[in-house]
């Protein structure tokens, strides 16, 4: 197993500072012909590692669909975060293990509308996901993006979003959770604006969801109260990981490795686990 | 398929423990502060392979390392490289002497979760190459359990070649797989001669009878399963934790225990990582970055432990994740043991 | 020596006085009669309450981190454990108010086979030294002007070369497997972040190789310098059996000789020897 911990070497291609604490890395393999073997699906995750600080877990923000590269989005909170964000530069080198995990059931999203509720970082999982969503825009019903952060500036992929609000397709609703002055989009939480302002089709409609813990909770209580079957709510989850191999034990949730069976569930299936994330 | 059994005494199991000496890399068992862990040895002197069980750490660290190096790497400002590190050199032939039962039976559980989806080809490669040779106990220890689980200790088939204590002084040695068949023809000296089941069974059965007959500790499995299974969230779990002082020695010392940390050392601008144990215990095993767990306290921690192992992990591979070396127990600095946690939490499970 | 009868007692008054709301004793373990720390909620739990000379682990231990935190403990304490808690008391992890104090006037205590205790043997402060009721008769020595009582195994490390002494400890660290049990039964080692722990470890990772564990429980055995008292919770907890008083005792008796005759945790308040500087320190032992 020791062979399958080594990882790969990627370059960073580009740094963008999201936000004050989030910052998206594009990366591209040192050895490019890695790049046609590495493919993955929205949802999936990568092992990041820079060395000497360690190993960690982030999803893959961008979509395989988009060729050449592929973005981590990450946001500065422990030890090796911080140093990624003090030290990594464009240039630099890190090393990738991955794609692990499973993705969102694109098969059971075909011909469906879709919402998307996303919250802070919790944004960088769906953005892979809507990016494949429009790059295969035919195959989905309406389209619905509702994206909370804490502030204005916290807002990640601004640039993005534009190109999202840009395309007459995408209906795109933001909020943040305290007015300021130049902000002229929703204000509140993002549960209420959900009920308040988005109020959804429930028909035929599949809502993917992921942010901080709280909010997944509390978004999922709304959807439930607007009407939303379980199977229909999906959600990815964070959960401490190491090895991404179903080893070594930590993403256990019950009998469940979150790096083999997960990190995507449906609220059905999240019902079946002990209550432990 | 023929299985052999050979018959001797002491001086006859000397010979043939200098033979298998002679011909692998043997590990046996070697006191240190009157504590046993297997190491690398060379003369029968050296070592003790009827160890008392409560002495004697695990096998698991012959196939699953304390420390296991993964990778050596530099990362310069000019570049970053990776290398595969050049030890443990895994296709040598090894042979482990004074294996318990109960550890050789974890080897079992383990392949389970090394072998789901990635497969783990060092812990394989240790695993072919590795000839387990296992004493059965003459009688069990305060903690042992290992008749109230699920294998058969007495026809256990995890041990290549076993050795008996029979009756009158005489010591039977017998090959329990193809692969200790093979090894024993290498290795059984002339002192040794063979012997047919019909003469040998009685003795062994009769040595396994007294053996079994000396269990303190006994429970039944299933209705464990089954009640620890329903009560996840019984305030029992805070009553049998409650003196915990969360060690983790507990995992370490655990045959079956594998959840592993991966962490990085670093000098300068080379180093290499690690893959290490690590416990569910730890306070931090959950904790991410940000602050979020899922198990913030004692008593859930011990919860995810006794649950791992008698059903979560059932419920994924069909096996417990314990053996009932009661290896925990000893080592627990306030003895708390598996066995009456988990004994204790489905009872009271049941009260309500 | 045996308060079997004088806790039950003190804890079910307390329990009924409505005093605390846990109280931390000794229980016999139920295999054997050894004894294992009990934490007591349930006033009518308290005849399980023993004491005597099985009564070894340091109970100090679990005012540490979550086991009893923001409740009102009853405790039990030796004069070892008593000085540990002393030290609590000091560091600001504990607050007096909330506990109450049981102090034994100690006899000694045996180890599983009912040998007494080495610790027990080299004992200088027999009684406990903070308490709010104390069982027993104090021995009346006076601990602080009392003679240095040398451990064995230090006085003979110290008539061994240092090449030598580098090797015996090499051979001695060998056989540590870092689950890092030493520290966490530690009752002075209450860091949520430890600089030898497995994950938080900024100085050291968790692996296990021989010079790993060296640096790892050398630098733990510095950050108890001057703050161990011998109680020796850390050798229990090990399951290697590791000899790791030689490590704390050589501190000892380092800083016994070169700063006043100074014991961990004997006197209230006094922060001990690392925390105070004089330009009148020696440092010819330092290398």
């Amino acid at each position: 197993m020791e062979q399958l911990l080594v990882p790969m070497i990627c370059k960073v291609d580009k740094v963008i500072q999201e936000t004050p604490d989030v910052k998206t890395y594009r990366l591209k393999f040192r050895d490019e012909g890695m790049m046609e073997k590495f493919t993955y699906l929205p949802g999936q995750f990568v092992e990041f590692s820079l060395l000497g600080s360690g190993e960690c877990t982030f999803c893959i923000a961008s979509s395989a669909t988009r060729t050449g590269y592929f973005d981590c989005s990450i946001k500065k909170a422990g030890v090796v975060t911080a140093d990624i964000h003090n030290s990594l530069e464009e240039g630099d080198e890190v090393g990738i293990r991955g794609p692990f995990g499973n993705w969102f059931p694109l098969e059971d999203l075909k011909g469906k509308n879709l919402l998307f509720v996303g919250g802070g970082i919790g944004l960088a999982p769906l953005r892979s996901l809507i990016q494949y969503c429009i790059d295969n825009r035919n195959d989905y019903k309406d389209f619905t993006i509702l994206y909370g952060a804490r502030t204005s500036a916290d807002m990640c992929y601004k640039e993005e979003i534009k190109e999202w609000q840009d395309n007459k397709t995408v209906n795109v609703v933001l909020t943040i959770d305290k007015p300021e002055e130049t902000w002229t989009s929703n204000v509140g939480v993002v549960p209420k604006i959900l009920e308040e302002v988005v109020n959804p089709v429930i028909e035929n409609t599949k809502v993917i969801t992921c942010g901080p813990p709280i909010m997944i909770k509390y978004t999922i209580l709304s959807l439930k109260k607007l009407g939303f079957a379980d199977p229909d709510i999906i959600t990815t989850l964070e959960m401490k990981m190491q090895c991404g191999l179903g080893k070594c034990g930590r993403c256990n949730i019950g009998s469940t490795y979150v790096c083999k069976d997960g990190p995507v569930f449906t609220n059905e299936q999240l019902k079946s686990l002990p209550d432990e994330f | 398929m023929s299985v052999e059994t050979f018959v001797t005494d002491k001086a006859g199991l000397q010979k043939f423990y200098e033979a298998v000496m002679a011909s692998r890399e043997t590990y046996a068992p070697v006191e240190k502060f009157g504590k046993f862990d297997f190491k690398r040895v060379a003369r029968v002197t050296e070592c003790d392979p009827e160890s008392p069980i409560a002495k004697t750490q695990s096998i698991k660290p012959l196939f699953f390392p304390r420390s296991a190096k993964v990778m050596k790497f530099v990362a310069t400002s000019a570049g970053t490289d990776v290398s595969e590190t050049d030890e443990d050199p895994l296709a040598v032939k090894r042979a482990i002497l004074g294996v318990k039962h109960c550890d050789a039976r974890s080897l079992q559980v383990l392949d389970k979760v090394y072998n789901w989806d990635y497969i783990d080809t060092d812990y394989q490669k240790r695993r072919e190459n590795t000839v387990i040779i296992s004493t059965r106990c003459d009688r069990a220890d305060t903690h042992c359990f290992c008749t109230s689980l699920d294998y058969d200790v007495e026809n256990l088939d995890a041990l290549d070649v076993l050795i008996v204590n029979g009756s009158d002084g005489k010591i039977y040695i017998k090959a329990r797989t193809p692969k200790g068949e093979s090894f024993l023809k290498e290795t059984v000296t002339g002192q040794a001669s063979p012997v047919t089941d019909e003469i040998a069974s009685p003795d062994l059965k009769k040595q396994y009878d007294a053996f079994a007959g000396s269990f303190r500790l006994k429970m039944d499995y299933k209705e464990v399963n089954a009640k620890l299974s329903k009560i996840f969230d019984t305030p029992e779990f805070e009553n049998v934790s409650g003196n915990c002082v969360s060690c983790n020695t507990c995992a370490f010392v655990c045959p079956t225990c594998h959840c592993f940390k991966i962490s990085d050392e670093k000098v300068k601008d080379t180093g290499v990582r690690y893959k290490s144990y690590d416990s569910c215990n730890n306070g931090y095993f959950t904790l991410m970055a940000g602050g979020h767990n899922p198990r913030p306290v004692k008593y859930r921690r011990w919860r995810q432990r006794a649950m791992h192992k008698f059903v979560y992990y059932k419920e994924r591979f069909g096996e417990n994740l314990c053996v009932g070396c009661g290896k925990c127990t000893i080592a627990c600095p306030v003895n708390i043991s598996i066995f009456e946690v988990v004994n204790q939490v489905s009872a009271a499970g049941v009260q309500e | 020596m045996n308060y079997t009868k004088e806790i039950q007692d003190i804890a079910a008054k307390l329990f009924a006085e409505g005093k605390i709301d846990v109280f931390v004793g000794y229980r016999v373990n139920g295999f054997d009669d050894n004894q294992v720390p009990v934490l007591i909620t349930d006033p009518q739990d308290v005849s399980k309450l023993v004491f005597t000379d099985k009564s070894v682990f340091n109970l100090v231990n679990y005012l540490k981190n979550d086991h009893t935190r923001r409740k009102r403990v009853g405790l039990v304490v030796k004069g070892c454990d008593s000085r540990s808690l002393n030290l609590m008391l000091t560091e600001s992890q504990v607050k007096r108010e909330n506990l109450y104090v049981v102090g034994i006037c100690c006899e000694g205590v045996v180890d599983e086979a009912g040998q007494k205790m080495q610790n027990c043997t080299d004992c200088m402060v027999p009684d406990a030294v903070v308490s709010d009721e104390l069982l027993g008769t104090p021995s009346g020595s006076d601990t602080l002007s009392g003679s240095y009582k040398m451990n064995a195994d230090i006085a003979m490390l110290a008539e061994k070369p240092l090449t030598e002494r580098a090797a015996y400890f090499e051979e001695v660290f060998e056989n540590c497997i870092r689950c890092n049990a030493c520290r966490h039964s530690c009752p002075l080692c209450y860091c949520a972040k430890c600089c030898i722990d497995q994950e938080t470890a900024t100085l050291y990772n968790g692996a296990n190789t021989t010079s790993g564990a060296f640096h790892a429980l050398m630098t733990w055995s510095l950050h108890l310098a001057g703050r161990c008292v011998d109680c020796r919770n850390c050798e229990k907890a090990c399951p290697s059996h590791l000899p790791l008083h030689l490590l704390h005792k050589q501190n000892e008796s380092v800083i016994y000789e070169n700063f006043q005759e100074h014991l961990a945790g004997v006197v209230t308040g006094d922060r001990g020897a690392f925390y105070k500087y004089s330009l009148k320190d020696p440092d010819d032992f330092i290398m």
